[in-house]
């Protein structure tokens, strides 16, 4: 029950981190889809477009685990402050269609 | 294969769709009648959608994973190539808005998997409803996007 506790600040650092992967590029490895080539972190284009949203998933995920367990030890004495698991992510999402709005604007 | 793969994802987006719009409606909008059609698509028992939910979720995110590349270099480019910047913007925010979900699933598991407090209450009644919409907005995007040469004439 007690390692339950960190799920919403999971969801919370996962949205977050995520977010930031993105609009920085922390993607930790590159695809490049037209040569089925694999490459560590972000790289730019090589004979095609590189794809980065496998990347930036391993790296929400790895973040994420990192923030869940150092805040496990805190989390154990209060209770589940579950209103980060939706409430960060709904603002993650809103951050994401403001980040996008030109594709819908031109 | 990829349009066996194309179809088989879509299946699954279905399933899934079901699943988790028969749990959001039962919790956001609980019926105990079984009276006629609406009432009883609300009035089942919303728990036991969970385990099958998260199962479908990540297949049919794997799935869409493994087709993805055919998106980036062929179907991507014609899109942009046809100045659809809409459709591009609308399959960029399809992809962020599933590695969303993909995060709030333990919570998802743990809030269905535990009593139903009042605090907690609340936040299931959020997270399925959020994870409904995504579901639903990814499968509206990914079935237009899939048939955009003919619902655009292109």
């Amino acid at each position: 029950m007690s390692t339950q506790k960190v799920f919403p600040i999971f969801a919370a650092a996962f949205a977050v981190i995520y977010a930031l992967a993105v609009v920085y590029n922390w993607a930790l490895f590159t695809y490049h889809p037209k040569i089925n080539e694999w490459q560590w972190l972000a790289q730019p284009a090589k004979n095609g477009p590189p794809m980065y949203w496998y990347g930036w998933l391993v790296t929400s995920l790895l973040g994420a685990s990192a923030v869940s367990l150092i805040s496990w030890p805190l989390t154990r004495r209060g209770s589940a402050q579950l209103w980060l698991g939706w409430v960060v992510p709904i603002v993650v999402v809103v951050v994401f269609v403001y980040l996008f709005r030109n594709f819908f604007l031109r | 294969m990829v349009m066996y793969l194309i179809i088989f994802h879509g299946l699954l987006a279905v399933a899934l769709l079901g699943g988790i719009t028969h749990q959001a409606m039962s919790v956001a909008w609980p019926s105990r009648s079984k009276d006629g059609i609406v009432r009883s698509f609300r009035a089942v028992n919303s728990s036991v959608y969970t385990n099958a939910n998260i199962v479908l979720y990540l297949v049919t995110a794997t799935l869409g994973g493994i087709i993805y590349p055919v998106y980036r270099v062929g179907v991507r480019t014609f899109l942009e190539d046809a100045r659809l910047n809409s459709a591009v913007g609308s399959f960029e925010l399809k992809e962020q808005f599933i590695a969303v979900g993909l995060g709030m699933l333990p919570l998802y598991w743990m809030l269905w998997h535990r009593p139903p407090e009042a605090d907690s209450k609340l936040a299931r009644t959020a997270v399925t409803l959020i994870l409904c919409a995504i579901v639903w907005y990814s499968f509206v995007v990914g079935h237009v996007l899939n048939n955009i040469r003919g619902l655009f004439g292109l």
